[in-house]
C-alpha cells in the first residue's frame, strides 16, 4: 500500500484545499499532477468507474467493488473538465475476494453532466462462471409462481435473507446507473438500502422490477431515495428507468432514463478527448 | 484463551468472507483404517475447502466435515466411488444460520431479564443499559456508571469510567454512536467496555494502562437518535432536537462543536444531514461532553468512533493545513492502523480529516484538539460501502477486535508520553 512520504508541496495542498466546493483549483490547464492513492478524489473518481462498469457489465454475478487505488493522476483540460487517470484492484461486490484490477479514466465536466468514463479490467473471475451464475440467478427468478416481493434489503441488522440475494444483486447493478449519473467530482454515492421491490412478471424473456432503493450521499450524508424500474436478461443490457428525491429536500433531485443502448459487456467506452 | 482467539478469529474471518449458501455438512463413517487414513489425506487437499468440524481419527467414529457448494460434487463422488459410508447432516448451511439469526433476533426482544448479553448482535437501548449496569457490577472493583447529562429528549447520558484509583488521573476519553445509523460503533464500544474490564489483571498492556490512566468511554453518545433508528428510521443520523421555524428535526451532532463552526463542510439548512445547527455547542449531547472534558482538565487524548468506511484520521476537517503536531499523529495512526490490520488483513487509510475524507467543519476531534487535547483521533469502522451502516452483525465482534488493536496501540503511546 503506498504511503504519502515526505509532507506534500504547499502548492499541492493548496490545490487540494482552497475550494469551498471541495474541488481542487483549476491547475495550469493540461497540467497533471499525481495524487496520493489515499487521496478521496481518487476513490471517489474509481468508484464512478466502477458504478459505470457495474451497470454496463449487466451481470449480478459480475459486480464489483473497489479494491484499493495504485495510481491516480488529475488533468485540467481547458473548456472541459476534471480528468482522472486512474489505475485500482477491485473485489467481488458480494464475497469481498479480490476480482482484478482496472485501468480507467474519469472525467468530470465543466457543465452539469454525468462524468464521461472509460474502463478497461482485468478480472480473475471466470467468464463463463459468471454467465453460469447469471444464468441460475435468471432461471430462478424468471420461474417464480407468485411475484418476489421483499422489503428492508438487508435488513436493521445486516441480514439478506438468501432467495432476496439476486434481487439484491440486481438492485446493486440497476443503482450503478443511478449513481453513474449522479455523481460529481465533489458527489459520491453508495447503495445503502433496498428499501422495497416488486417483481413484474412479463410474458416475454426479460425480468422486471419495481425498486425503492436508498443511496448515501457524500458529503451531504443525505439518504436519497430513488425509484428504480428494472428489466433484465443475462446478456443484454441493463434497462433502468428512475426517479429520485431527496428524503431531506423533498422533490428537487433529477430523474432519469435508460442508457443501457451501449453493449453489455465490459470494454473501454467512452469518448477520445 | 489464546486458542479460542485464533478460533474465533479464523471463524471471524470465514464469517466475514463468505456466505454459506449451499454449503453441505456431511457425517463420514471410516468402516476402517484405510478409509480414516484416506479422509486425513483429503484434509490435506487445500484446494478442496474442507472444513472439518469433527477431524478423521479412528474407525467408527464419525468425521464431520463442511464442504463449499462448488465442491459438493466432486467430494461426494469421491466418496461413493471410494465407497464411504456417509450421510448429509446439513444440507445448506445457510438456511440454518439465517434460521439462527432469526431465533437471535427474536431472543434479543426478551433478552433485557437474561444474564448474559450477546456481544455479537445489535442492540436496543435499554439492552446496551442494562448491560452497563451489569458491567458496573461485575467489575465493580475499576469499573464505575456515571451520568454527564441528558439528552434532548430527557435520556441519560451514560460514561463508563475505568479507574484503578489515584486522583484525577490523566485519562482517555473514547465516544461512539454520535451519529446513530453507524450501529457498529455502539456495538464495538460495548465489547472495547468488556473487553478492557476483562483484561485488566490479566493482560500486561491493559493492566499497565490502567495503572497510570483512567479511561472514560461513552458508548451511545446520541441516545435520542439511537432509539429513532430502532422505532422509525434506521437511516437516522442526527439528534433529534427540534429546529426552530422548519419542520425539519435533529442537528449533525458532528458538525455542531466549536472547531471552525460555521465553516464549509457544514449545512445550514436543518433539513440536512449536515445540518450545523443554530450555535456551537447547541446541542446538549455535545455540551455534555465539553463540560465534562472541560470540568476534568485531565484529559490527554480524545478518540471517537463512526463508521463506514475504515479510517483512522487525526484533525483537521475544518480546514486543510496540517497540524502542528501532524508528524507524531501520522506517525501514530499508521501504527494503529498497522495493529488493525494484525488480525483480519482489514485496512484502514490513514490521514487529516480534510485530506482523507473530506473538509468538514464543527467536529469534535478538531475541537479537542485544538481544546489542547494532542492525541485526538476519529475512526471511521468497517466496511467500506458494501453494507455500510447496515454491516451484519456476525462481523460485530471481529470490527470491535480490530478496533480495540488500534486503540491499544493510540493508548500505550499515549501512556507513555506524558505531556
Amino acid at each position: 500500500m503506498q504511503e504519502l512520504s515526505a509532507a506534500p508541496p504547499a502548492a499541492f495542498l493548496l490545490l487540494l484545499c482552497l475550494s469551498v466546493l471541495l474541488l481542487p483549483a483549476a491547475a495550469a490547464p493540461g497540467a497533471e499532477q499525481k495524487l496520493s492513492p489515499s487521496s478521496r478524489l481518487a476513490a471517489g473518481a474509481a468508484r464512478v468507474a466502477l458504478h459505470y462498469l457495474n451497470f454496463q457489465t449487466a451481470s449480478p454475478g459480475a459486480l464489483q467493488a473497489l479494491g484499493q487505488v495504485r495510481k491516480a493522476t488529475l488533468k485540467s483540460i481547458p473548456d472541459s473538465g476534471h480528468k482522472y487517470y486512474l489505475q485500482f484492484t477491485t473485489e467481488d461486490y458480494k464475497s469481498g475476494e479480490n476480482a482484478g484490477s482496472c485501468l480507467a479514466t474519469v472525467l468530470y465536466p465543466k457543465t452539469k453532466s454525468p462524468p464521461v468514463v472509460s474502463i478497461k479490467c482485468m478480472q480473475s473471475k471466470d467468464q463463463r462462471q459468471i454467465q453460469e451464475e447469471d444464468n441460475r440467478l435468471y432461471q430462478k427468478l424468471r420461474h417464480q409462481t407468485k411475484p418476489i416481493t421483499g422489503n428492508n434489503i438487508p435488513d436493521s441488522h445486516g441480514n439478506i435473507e438468501p432467495a432476496l440475494e439476486s434481487v439484491w444483486a440486481l438492485a446493486v447493478a440497476g443503482s450503478s446507473y443511478i449513481m453513474w449519473e449522479k455523481s460529481r467530482e465533489n458527489l459520491d454515492y453508495f447503495m445503502a438500502q433496498v428499501k422495497s421491490v416488486k417483481q413484474w412478471i412479463r410474458k416475454d424473456d426479460f425480468t422486471e422490477f419495481d425498486y425503492t432503493v436508498l443511496l448515501h450521499e457524500i458529503p451531504t450524508q443525505d439518504i436519497i431515495s430513488c425509484h428504480m424500474r428494472l428489466t433484465w436478461l443475462p446478456g443484454h443490457p441493463l434497462k433502468v428507468k428512475y426517479f429520485c428525491a431527496s428524503v431531506n429536500h423533498g422533490l428537487e433531485d433529477g430523474s432519469g432514463m435508460e442508457s443501457g443502448s451501449a453493449a453489455g459487456v465490459l470494454h473501454e467506452k467512452g469518448p477520445n478527448l | 484463551m489464546k486458542l479460542g482467539l485464533i478460533f474465533s478469529a479464523l471463524f471471524g474471518v470465514s464469517l466475514c468472507l463468505e456466505t454459506f449458501v449451499g454449503h453441505q455438512v456431511l457425517r463420514i463413517k471410516p468402516k476402517n483404517e484405510e478409509e480414516v487414513k484416506k479422509l486425513q489425506h483429503l484434509e490435506t487437499m487445500g484446494h478442496l475447502e474442507l472444513d472439518f468440524w469433527k477431524n478423521p481419527t479412528a474407525p467408527s467414529f464419525p468425521a464431520d466435515v463442511r464442504i463449499p457448494a462448488k465442491r459438493v460434487p466432486l467430494v461426494k463422488a469421491f466418496l461413493e466411488s471410494h465407497g464411504f459410508e456417509y450421510s448429509v447432516l446439513i444440507k445448506d448451511l445457510q438456511v440454518v444460520l439465517d434460521k439462527e439469526k432469526q431465533d437471535m433476533a427474536q431472543s434479543q426482544q426478551k433478552d433485557r431479564s437474561t444474564a448474559t448479553f450477546n456481544y455479537g448482535t445489535y442492540h436496543s437501548l435499554d439492552s446496551i443499559y442494562a448491560e452497563l449496569d451489569h458491567l458496573a457490577s461485575a467489575f465493580n472493583d475499576i469499573v464505575r456508571k456515571i451520568q454527564i447529562g441528558e439528552s434532548y429528549e430527557k435520556r441519560p447520558l451514560f460514561v463508563l469510567k475505568f479507574s484503578t484509583g489515584g486522583r484525577n488521573r490523566p485519562a482517555i476519553w473514547l465516544d461512539a454512536g454520535i451519529h446513530s445509523r453507524e450501529w457498529v460503533t455502539q456495538a464495538s464500544a460495548m465489547w472495547i467496555a468488556k473487553q478492557i474490564a476483562s483484561d485488566y489483571g490479566k493482560d500486561p498492556s491493559t493492566t499497565s494502562l490502567l495503572n497510570k490512566m483512567d479511561i472514560f468511554l461513552l458508548p451511545v453518545a446520541n441516545p435520542d437518535g439511537y432509539v429513532f433508528t430502532h422505532t422509525t428510521n434506521r437511516m437516522w443520523r442526527k439528534t433529534r432536537s427540534r429546529n426552530k421555524g422548519s419542520l425539519c428535526v435533529g442537528v449533525d451532532p458532528n458538525r455542531n462543536w466549536d472547531a471552525g463552526f460555521g465553516g464549509p463542510g457544514a449545512s445550514n439548512n436543518p433539513c440536512s444531514d449536515s445540518y450545523r445547527g443554530p450555535s456551537a455547542n447547541s446541542e446538549v449531547e455535545v455540551k455534555s461532553i465539553v463540560d465534562f472534558i472541560r470540568n476534568h482538565g485531565n484529559i490527554r487524548a480524545f478518540l471517537t468512533l463512526h463508521s463506514y468506511s475504515q479510517l483512522l484520521m487525526y484533525p483537521y476537517g475544518y480546514k486543510c493545513t496540517q497540524p502542528a503536531d501532524y508528524a507524531e499523529l501520522d506517525d501514530l495512526a499508521r501504527a494503529a492502523a498497522y495493529s488493525i490490520r494484525s488480525i483480519y488483513d482489514t485496512t484502514f487509510k490513514v490521514g487529516s480529516i480534510c485530506k482523507t475524507i473530506y473538509q468538514a467543519s464543527g467536529g469534535s476531534i478538531d475541537w479537542s484538539y485544538d481544546y489542547g487535547i494532542k492525541y485526538s483521533f476519529a475512526f471511521e469502522l468497517r466496511d467500506t460501502g458494501r453494507f455500510g451502516f447496515l454491516l451484519p452483525a456476525n462481523q460485530i465482534i471481529p470490527t470491535a477486535e480490530e478496533t480495540w488493536l488500534g486503540l491499544k496501540t493510540i493508548m500505550e503511546h499515549v501512556r507513555d508520553n506524558p505531556y
